[in-house]
């Protein structure tokens, strides 16, 4: 038990594992954290399985462990008839659109309220920090309608991808975090650049950018994932079945298909965050603590 | 000089270009449909257009619907039981993970690994597993331990205990990853001084690690409440609402005010009302966590 001997952190030291209690204790501890793992992948996993039973399987009493076969053609089948391909290349899309509005507009917004700080961008940078700490219970109207027909300029973005890709824009949580990102760029570094004739926004792009190459690439997973993921304002804006993301498909799929075909939906609809999660669980495990820097 | 001026305001206009587009964004996502949202719940609404101010007509009519009632109770209910079944998994979990020195790094993997299934999947896949059918899984494992099968959603008193199972499942990672951050940041000389002084494990735990994730563990409890009194998605998923408006929640009842009997004013109301109650305890806690002197979180 060389681990034990070497345990320098948390609670119990490596003193109190030498005694049986300790090592009790510590095994106790283990057995919940594999219950608790299971507990974590079991339903997803089941889902996977099961989407691959037959409806009359589904319907067995009580629930079969494993389907009768693996029929892998069910599954390019049932792809091919819903379209998933058109889903798919919907979400891509506005996932993609998304990643460049949070990193653009939010990452310009990081750069200037901390780098530039214009006259007046201190009321821009509380007013932010205020955006984040209130309730957001009061938007669901005035939103869609504001999509319906866009203030001043009168066009409605509905059945496009707009809508979701200005709310990437206005991502507050983003924007601090590309700032207080920024604050750690060394001044002197960007006056050196000015003093060489660079514009604001080249500096931003051939300086700043490449600096923080870490933490676009946090947000850029992060709003994958979200956009992947995204149902309210989608299913709201998107009316046209050709226009669906995955989760707007998904959702409307529940009640009018069979069980089976609503099982397979489910799985496609979470085979790309998993999948997206298992490479980049790095980056994505970093990036979760980051939520707890929110102010 | 005049040259200094004109330098300084081109160099601030380029500043102000840059900022323009989050600006925009934020202003048509966010300010405006805040101040908007509050003046619609004052106004008779046609379509999503006010028609005629009425003052507080439409929380009048709202409070005084049962149904809207029964939101406003299940909420609380919702916000309860998040407490009671959701707060402490996290913290306990990351208290357990923080001791281990077998896979840790596949357990941090393994509670994480809910939370990048979105929400809405996580629910519909939660809506099959709650099947009150005979061939549930969730049934069919009762079958096997010899008990009577569930009707699990459709019963109106499980219904939000087991809303509330599947946001736990599904959120508590991200919440566990924040308290480990805190726990790996106690000095470990403080537990080393504890064991020679023969302090036992739950003492170590009462007084050196309780208190340092203190501030974390207020911030998480506000922020739960908060997330939690908003819960929408997920009984419109898998409920709709019922059984007999047993999981309605204010937001949802906003959402079908607003969507399904197309009364903008009366939805807004609804919001404005979960709006207030927020922002009170919002700024009970600041004041509270100001008073401490922890400023809340560990930021």
């Amino acid at each position: 038990m060389k681990r034990f001997r070497d345990k320098r952190t948390g609670i119990l030291s490596f003193m109190d594992l030498k005694s049986h209690k300790g090592i009790a204790v510590y095994w106790l501890m283990f057995a919940i954290l594999a219950l608790m793992a299971l507990i974590c992948f079991l339903p997803p996993l089941w889902v996977i399985i099961s989407s691959f039973k037959s409806p009359e399987e589904l319907m067995k009493v009580p629930a079969s462990l494993l389907p009768e076969k693996f029929d892998f053609n069910k599954v390019i089948d049932t792809w091919n008839k819903l379209g998933y391909l058109r889903y798919y290349w919907n979400t891509a899309v506005l996932a993609a659109g998304s990643v460049f509005f949070a990193v653009m507009v939010n990452g310009l917004a990081g750069y200037v309220l901390s780098c530039l700080k214009p006259k007046g961008s201190h009321l821009v940078l509380s007013l932010i920090i205020w955006t984040m700490l209130m309730p957001n219970t009061l938007s669901m109207v005035p939103l869609f309608k504001n999509m319906v027909d866009l203030p001043l300029i009168h066009i409605s973005l509905i059945n496009t991808f707009w809508p979701m890709w200005i709310c990437a824009g206005a991502g507050a949580f983003n924007t601090l975090l590309f700032k207080n990102s920024f604050d750690s760029i060394p001044e002197s570094l960007i006056e050196a650049a000015k003093l060489d004739g660079c514009s604001n926004l080249r500096i931003f792009t051939r300086i700043v950018l490449p600096l923080s190459i870490p933490i676009i690439m946090v947000v850029c997973i992060f709003t994958v994932n979200g956009a992947w993921g995204d149902f309210l304002l989608p299913y709201l804006v998107l009316t046209e079945p050709d226009k669906f993301t995955v989760m707007v498909h998904v959702f409307t799929a529940k009640t009018v298909m069979a069980l089976d075909v609503q099982l397979l939906s489910l799985v496609f609809a979470i085979m790309p965050p998993i999948v997206l999660f298992f490479v980049f669980q790095r980056y994505i495990i970093a990036g979760a603590t980051m939520g707890g820097v929110k102010e | 000089m005049n040259r200094k001026i004109a330098a300084a305001l081109k160099r601030d206009l380029t500043s102000w270009i840059l900022l323009g587009p989050a600006v925009v964004c934020f202003a048509v996502v966010l300010w405006q449909p805040l101040i908007s949202g509050l003046t619609l719940s004052f106004f008779e609404t046609k379509g999503y257009d006010a028609v005629r101010f009425v003052g507080f007509k439409n929380y009048e009519s709202i409070v005084s619907n049962s149904e809207f009632a029964a939101a406003l109770k299940n909420t609380f209910s919702y916000t309860s039981w998040s407490l009671v079944i959701g707060y402490f998994v996290p913290l306990i979990t990351a208290i357990i993970l923080n001791e281990m020195v077998h896979l840790k790094a596949f357990f941090k993997f393994a509670c994480y690994f809910p939370t990048i299934i979105p929400s809405m999947a996580t629910a519909l896949l939660w809506y099959f597993m709650f099947n009150p059918g005979k061939n549930g899984v969730l049934n069919s494992l009762l079958g096997f331990a010899g008990l009577p099968a569930s009707q699990w959603l459709q019963n109106q008193k499980l219904v939000i205990p087991l809303i509330v199972l599947t946001m736990t499942w599904r959120s508590f990672g991200g919440t566990m990853l924040i308290y480990l951050a805190s726990l790996q940041s106690i000095n470990q000389d403080i537990y080393e001084a504890a064991s020679i002084d023969g302090a036992g494990f739950l003492a170590k735990i009462r007084n050196i690690t309780l208190p340092h994730i203190a501030g974390t563990a207020g911030l998480m409890l506000i922020m739960q409440i908060i997330g939690v009194f908003q819960i929408f998605q997920e009984p419109m998923a898998m409920t709709g609402g019922g059984p007999n408006n047993a999981s309605l929640s204010i937001m949802l009842s906003s959402y079908y005010y607003a969507f399904r009997y197309f009364d903008a004013g009366k939805s807004m109301a609804a919001g404005a009302i979960a709006f207030a109650i927020l922002a009170i305890l919002t700024i009970a806690y600041r004041l509270a966590s100001a008073r401490i002197g922890r400023g809340g979180g560990i930021a």
